[in-house]
């Protein structure tokens, strides 16, 4: 477990997705549902679920039962076309960055990432000894949206750290989260300086089949199963339905 | 090329065809037209059916832990409309759904031109009732039966007598369409307001019964979930509240959000990304709308003078 409401399953396969990219996990008789990808391309394939709902709470009630996967589906974080890559992540938005920094270890100095993950509480936070290692190899900052007696960080939303980043607006943004976390990060980001099209959202909805063919993750124009789930903010921002 | 057949040639073609696969039609029962075995030609009933042939490429529920089966089946008697509802549809979902692209590719249709428009029907908006492409296309009309195939299946018109008129299909469009007339539905995705009252005046309507959805013949979103026997997929309709309903919220809450969804699918976001209006002019959900929802005035609205 990583907090009260989220765990972490590590798989004895290969990840064979890269940063962005998702999964159908499935738990026979309660159902699929789409998780991203937690680790590097071609390192033990992990998850990390939030239990919200009947498949995340089924697998977590039967930690050692099988699970079924299938994937990966989706696009991926375009970090190699970018100087600088700035990645905003709110709550379970965390596990696709950490594939991020993953798949860039490696490849590329750590320099060229800068993160800034947002959570509600202390005890919210997941990847907590991750993080220390991180802090250390690369720019990672933290904030909570409410502090406990023992929190000495940043307290507040995670927009309010995009100020301090600002010379990296030349650069790339990459956010994850919640909706109204993302809807507010774009604003901030373009105060900030970013271009619109080097602002990329990987947006939630509905999917049931990840493949184009069941019609539920539908925005505008497109599905976000193929041809997301992340969609540069210049391209989509004209959608009235981009934001939940 | 053309083949002007008789009765006789009808029967002797139904026969060709069903040596090589199980043959299907519509046909009369008990007041219904429905789809099922035929052992001749003249049990096809030529009015159009009760419900469109979706379900012998998308069933409304099929178990998909199961591999897909490829059973070779011609289906007699299909209307133009439903017909040219699969090959919309092919632009998203062929060689996706696996269990779609098996059935699409070992299935015949066998599409019958209507002689006259349907009651309500406008198949002519959308380039109907002769299609650009089929696999065996059949104009029943003074007294013969005009016949063309597909590269594909042309082998089974081989030794028929070729019609000395090999416009008739041409000419049949055109008769059609001054009889008929045409919606303008050129640029209708650029017409189409996101703010327009029409939405919610369906809203105040629509019982939320999902029935525009599940007759037509273009419709192929689907429902996948899990029951005691296995991993389902059924039809799904984008008209209930559920459909984008997620953890994190749901994107369309409200009735007339979902009602334009429908519409907008149809007329814009299909037209932007595969090229094609997802509508064949069948008139089927109106037909089968209880309360006379008519897609036809998404379509003839003048969004300008709202
Ligand atoms: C591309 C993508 C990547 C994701 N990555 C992660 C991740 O790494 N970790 C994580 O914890 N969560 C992730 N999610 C969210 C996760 O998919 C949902 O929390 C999960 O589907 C809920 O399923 P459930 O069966 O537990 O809930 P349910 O019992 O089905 O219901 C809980 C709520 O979720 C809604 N819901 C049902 N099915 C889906 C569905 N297929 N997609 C979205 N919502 C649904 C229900 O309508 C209900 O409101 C991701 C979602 C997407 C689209
Ligand atoms: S008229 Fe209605 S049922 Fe027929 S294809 Fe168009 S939307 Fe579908
Ligand atoms: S058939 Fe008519 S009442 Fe039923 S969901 Fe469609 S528009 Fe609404
Ligand atoms: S999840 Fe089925 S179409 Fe995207």
């Amino acid at each position: 477990m990583e907090t009260a409401d989220t765990y972490t399953i590590v798989l004895t396969e290969r990840n064979m997705g890269y940063a962005g990219q998702f999964y159908m996990v499935s738990k026979e008789g309660i159902g699929e549902a789409p998780i991203s990808v937690g680790s590097g391309y071609g390192n033990p394939l992990m998850f990390s679920i939030k239990a919200v709902g009947s498949v995340t709470k089924g697998i977590m009630n039967d930690p050692y039962g099988e699970i079924g996967i299938r994937g990966p589906y989706g696009n991926v974080w375009p970090w190699k076309s970018y100087e600088h890559v700035v990645a905003i992540a709110g709550g379970i938005g965390i596990p696709p960055i950490k594939a991020l920094i993953e798949d860039m270890q490696g490849h590329t100095s750590l320099d060229k990432l800068t993160v800034l993950y947002g959570a509600r509480s202390p005890s919210d936070i997941v990847y907590r000894s991750e993080i220390e290692t991180w802090k250390e190899e690369m720019d990672f900052r933290i904030t909570v949206d409410k502090g406990d007696e023992n929190w000495r960080g940043h307290v507040g939303v995670v927009t309010t750290l995009v100020p301090e980043i600002k010379e990296y607006n030349h650069g790339a943004a990459f956010v994850i989260g919640p909706p109204v976390m993302m809807k507010f990060s774009v604003k901030s980001l373009l105060d900030a300086g970013f271009a619109e099209d080097n602002i990329y959202l990987s947006l939630e909805r509905r999917m049931e089949c990840g493949i184009g063919v069941c019609g539920h993750c539908n925005i505008g124009r497109w599905y976000a199963c193929e041809d997301g789930p992340i969609f540069k903010y210049s391209d989509t921002k004209e959608e009235p339905e981009l934001f939940l | 090329m053309i083949y002007k057949m008789t009765d006789k040639d009808m029967e002797i073609l139904f026969e060709r065809i069903s040596k090589d696969f199980q043959s299907f039609g519509s046909k009369e029962e008990n007041g219904d037209i429905v789809f099922g075995d035929i052992q001749r030609f003249s049990d096809i009933s030529e009015e159009k059916s009760s419900y469109p042939p979706k379900d012998f490429l998308i069933e409304r529920s099929e178990n998909i832990l199961s591999i897909p089966r490829a059973e070779k089946r011609a289906v007699f008697g299909v209307k133009s409309c439903d017909l040219r509802g699969f090959y919309i549809m092919d632009k998203q979902i062929l060689g996706k759904d696996p269990f779609y692209t098996v059935k699409r590719e070992n299935t015949m249709f066998i599409n019958f031109v209507c002689e006259k428009m349907c009651s309500g029907g406008f198949c002519t908006s959308f380039g109907g009732p002769v299609l650009d492409e089929y696999d065996v296309q059949v104009l029943h009309k003074n007294g013969y039966f005009y016949v063309e195939a597909s590269d594909k299946y042309e082998k089974y018109l081989f030794g028929f007598s070729e019609s000395d008129d090999q416009n008739v299909f041409e000419e049949h469009k055109k008769e059609f369409e001054s009889l008929y007339g045409r919606l303008n539905v050129d640029g209708i995705e650029n017409r189409m307001k996101w703010s327009s009252n029409l939405w919610n005046k369906f809203a105040n309507y629509c019982i939320s019964c999902g029935a525009c959805n599940y007759s037509c013949p273009t419709c192929y979103c689907v429902d996948v979930y899990d029951d005691d026997d296995g991993r389902k997929k059924e039809w799904d309709s984008c008209i209930l509240e559920g459909f984008t309903r997620t953890a994190a919220g749901n994107v369309r809450p409200e009735l007339s959000e979902r009602l334009r969804q429908r519409f907008y699918h149809k007329f814009k976001y299909y037209k932007l990304s595969r090229g094609a209006y997802l509508c064949t002019g069948c008139n089927r959900c109106v037909d089968d709308c209880p309360v006379d929802i008519d897609i036809k005035e998404v379509i003839t609205h003048d969004y300008d003078r709202e």
